[in-house]
């Protein structure tokens, strides 16, 4: 498989480090909408699995989304997220979700679905952090399935439709091709 | 963050970064078996005291940074108090069911975010990222590509800002207008994200290849600046086990709330 060169981690770094900063602008943002209680606001936690998603989809090597949003979570906190340290393991564990599905599809899809997917599984990973964390097995029954369905859905749409379309319009630019390692169609052009 | 904030350095920014961030996730994993509200409102004291006399930045900076606090604990504790499992009803109103059990557990989930917000400020105030990167590879072995990236990505970030001011006032001068609503977004994305992001991927690319030209490489290597273990480090391990072991005892022997565990 391809092992990750200088470039691509420092390129995997970089845009970390870019969605670090949002991850930090977007706690108030989330501690705003979710004192309701009810999770609705729990759509807009998708934002934070968003590195992963869009490194992958930019550099499609393996390891790339894990160190991605350990990175993204790495710069959040070294900014002085109001999360502290609990950053790091959420990131760490965020990562890995996005990691497996994109693993799962043999690092050669790329597509929208497979990015919704790796999204929902950013969001079960956070859902397995606030077991430990926040016992959320011990909210009332509806309340636990309000929260659950708010975070998958924001995983989806945020870190995995909007990051698919967010890359999709980086490829119209061109810089893609700086950092993709050669597809097959690549090759089969050469032997055209 | 240090890049720019004046402060006096205290034992805290002497520390080794790399033990220092062990060390706290240490703490971390910690807490997560601390289930006795008693205890873990005991134990937020020792974070707070080094935050208040120990990092060596003005008081007023810190009561800023911790106005966000309040709200994270709030917002940490709210879901569980009004939605929580429990059998002792306080109140009931509608889907509102707080029971003595779910507002405990609450106030718990809150006095945690509270703790590792805490411990988080401590380490964002007192360590500088640079020294972080050089003793996690000279200490924790961390392969330098990894290091040397972080450190070169934190050097794009400012220039990212430039080039956003540049944008800013170049679509001013075109006189390009905002549209409305969900049409901003995508406005945003075209004009502002798209070209920031395609500019700085470059940019690292560029990089990449100056560093590898210029023999960059994975392995031996010299360091700048030498980091290692010390007294301070010895010194904080002995705060926190003494308070630790001090909070425990106050929060079993002077409890504040009548239930001791939060899980039940």
């Amino acid at each position: 498989m391809n092992r990750l060169k200088l470039s691509d981690i420092l390129i995997t770094i970089v845009i970390a480090l870019v969605f670090g900063i949002i991850y930090k602008l977007w706690g108030p943002v989330y501690n705003i909408v979710k004192p309701f209680g009810l999770h609705i606001g729990d759509v807009v936690y998708g934002m934070w699995f968003i590195a992963g998603t869009v490194a992958m989809l930019i550099l499609r090597k393996p390891g790339v989304a894990i160190l991605a949003e350990t990175a993204a979570a790495s710069g959040e906190f070294l900014v002085g997220s109001e999360y502290g340290l609990s950053v790091l393991l959420y990131g760490i564990v965020q990562g890995l979700g996005t990691e497996l599905v994109f693993m799962l599809f043999g690092y050669k899809r790329y597509t929208a679905f497979v990015a919704a997917v790796s999204g929902v599984a950013a969001a079960a990973g956070s859902l397995i952090m606030d077991v430990a964390y926040g016992y959320i097995l011990d909210l009332a029954l509806w309340n636990l399935i309000l929260l659950i369905s708010a975070r998958v859905l924001g995983g989806l749409l945020i870190a995995g439709i909007f990051a698919y379309f967010l890359v999709e319009a980086l490829e119209k630019t061109g810089v893609t091709s700086l950092v993709r390692p050669a597809s097959d169609e690549d090759f089969k052009a050469l032997d055209k | 963050m240090q890049w720019t904030l004046n402060y006096e350095e205290t034992w805290l920014h002497r520390m080794n970064p790399a033990f220092k961030l062990v060390f706290f996730l240490v703490l971390f994993l910690g807490l997560l078996f601390i289930h006795n509200p008693n205890v873990i409102t005991y134990v937020t004291f020792i974070p707070l005291v080094l935050v208040a006399f120990y990092t060596g930045h003005k008081r007023k900076l810190l009561l800023i940074l911790m106005i966000p606090f309040l709200l994270l604990f709030f917002s940490s504790a709210s879901s569980m108090i009004f939605f929580g499992q429990g059998t002792t009803t306080w109140w009931k109103w509608g889907l509102i069911h707080i029971t003595e059990e779910s507002f405990y557990r609450g106030l718990h989930i809150g006095f945690r975010a509270l703790n590792f917000a805490l411990l988080g400020l401590i380490f964002a105030l007192t360590t500088r990222p640079v020294l972080l990167f050089y003793s996690l590879t000279q200490q924790l072995h961390v392969p330098p590509r990894f290091a040397y990236s972080f450190m070169a990505a934190v050097r794009i970030l400012p220039m990212m800002v430039e080039e956003f001011q540049q944008l800013k006032t170049a679509l001013l001068v075109r006189g390009i207008k905002k549209e409305k609503g969900i049409k901003r977004v995508t406005q945003t994305i075209k004009l502002y994200a798209v070209p920031l992001l395609s500019q700085s991927i470059r940019r690292a690319h560029r990089i990449a290849v100056a560093m590898e030209s210029k023999q960059f490489h994975n392995g031996e290597r010299t360091y700048y600046y030498n980091t290692r273990l010390s007294k301070f480090d010895l010194f904080f391990v002995m705060y926190v086990i003494f308070g630790v072991g001090v909070t425990m005892w106050l929060g079993l022997e002077f409890p504040t709330y009548a239930i001791t565990d939060v899980r039940k």
